[in-house]
């Protein structure tokens, strides 16, 4: 079963390592927020077929849940940004200069 | 309120929780309430904030939840006490630092305190930091010291020397926030009494000042160089606060510090111990700094914000001689 672990960890951190590098748009950071979530949530399903134990199943669908709340609101950030930056490039974010 | 009301069940979510996955809902749900609230006045600096708050918070959970998940692979369980797997405790004293905004990750507090309002920078600063806390107090015996002392070391650090060149009040704050911060993290692993009783005494100490900051509308030092006309009693008790944060010993402030010197000379860690004493001076700067501005001086400046107030006065000039 190592192979499938991973496969998981490999998923998130190149996932991670793209929401660490992203240069241009914020859009492939949310991109890559999402994409760890999912990589969390097949490996959280994978978890009551490995054991055979069924009162684990809820716990995907509750991450999923909550995860979906939160794309939301990244894209509703990503949004009222370009409504006052003008577009959602990342050197446009710089009005908090230390 | 809304936002308010789900921000308490977040809070009280995580704080009960003895499943990973309770408290990272907890967190999220924490999360999900307050960027409205940095986001509510539309201007481009808030939403700013919002933004860069909301991507350090949703990969610090994310963190959490992988950190979780490798640990429920490697022991079969998913109580929090029992952390076993040497990789998850990294990945989850990452991921909390990067929520509470300890060294080195600390690039997005400033920033985002400097772009909410006073109040939300307020909610921000003590009630957003308790989960985290809360989760490592239940995680301590499990972490690595030598990690959590070298990050408290450096916040310490930082927050005093980032602090030095600052002139806008929110930054100020948030560096002695980051500072603070650091003094709970020391202690953590030896005595975590200790750090509630910092997180308390720091959290009464800094809602009295954001109060005061927000009766006198008081954004920047040459602001709070005028405040003496609009309100002579509270500015006095400002500053006997400023000084109580910096940790001056007649003052509240100092019982955490001595405390957790005594702790840490407790357990042969007397280096360490000198070395944070040394580094909060470079803090006892800038609020000395603040206090001069507001109380020991009253110079004729020329920026004269005469703002009207509004009435939250009264309940807090009590406060600061806890």
């Amino acid at each position: 079963m190592s192979l499938i672990h991973l496969s998981f960890y490999s998923a998130f951190t190149l996932s991670s390592l793209g929401l660490a590098f992203h240069r241009t748009h914020l859009i492939s950071a949310l991109l890559c927020l999402e994409s760890i979530i999912l990589s969390i949530y097949i490996g959280l399903s994978l978890w009551p077929v490995q054991n055979q134990a069924t009162s684990f199943t809820l716990l995907p669908v509750l991450i999923l849940a909550f995860s979906a709340c939160e794309a939301g609101t990244g894209l509703a950030i990503l949004v009222a940004s370009t409504r006052t930056h003008g577009s959602d490039h990342l050197h446009n974010l710089n009005l908090l200069q230390c | 309120f809304i936002l308010m009301l789900s921000l308490t069940l977040g809070t009280m979510i995580t704080i009960t929780s003895n499943h990973w996955v309770t408290a990272w809902a907890g967190l999220e749900i924490n999360t999900l309430a307050v960027i409205p609230l940095i986001s509510k006045s539309h201007h481009p600096r808030a939403i700013e904030a919002a933004t860069k708050y909301f991507l350090t918070q949703a990969t610090a959970s994310a963190l959490m939840l992988f950190s979780s998940m490798t640990n429920a692979w490697s022991s079969g369980q998913w109580d929090i006490t029992q952390l076993t797997n040497p990789p998850s405790c990294l990945l989850l004293t990452a991921a909390i630092a990067i929520k509470l905004g300890l060294t080195p990750f600390h690039f997005w507090f400033p920033e985002v305190l400097q772009g909410s309002s006073l109040t939300t920078a307020l909610l921000l600063s003590t009630a957003m930091k308790f989960p985290p806390t809360t989760i490592l107090l239940l995680t301590s015996h499990s972490l690595n010291p030598t990690l959590l002392s070298t990050m408290a070391i450096m916040s310490i650090a930082l927050g005093g020397w980032m602090g030095l060149n600052q002139t806008q009040t929110r930054k100020i704050l948030a560096f002695s926030s980051i500072s603070h911060l650091g003094w709970m993290t020391i202690i953590i692993t030896y005595n975590p009494k200790l750090t509630l009783l910092t997180f308390y005494l720091y959290s009464l100490m800094t809602t009295s000042i954001f109060l005061s900051m927000n009766s006198t509308n008081t954004l920047k030092l040459s602001t709070l160089m005028t405040s003496w006309t609009k309100a002579p009693m509270l500015n006095t008790t400002l500053m006997l606060t400023l000084l109580s944060l910096a940790g001056l010993p007649p003052l509240t402030g100092f019982l955490p510090k001595w405390l957790i010197i005594q702790e840490l000379t407790k357990q042969e860690m007397t280096t360490t111990a000198t070395t944070i004493s040394m580094l909060s001076l470079l803090g006892l700067f800038f609020y000395l700094r603040l206090t001069y501005c507001s109380t020991i001086t009253l110079p004729p400046n020329s920026s004269n914000k005469m703002k009207q107030w509004s009435i939250k006065k009264p309940v807090n000039t009590l406060t600061p001689t806890l």
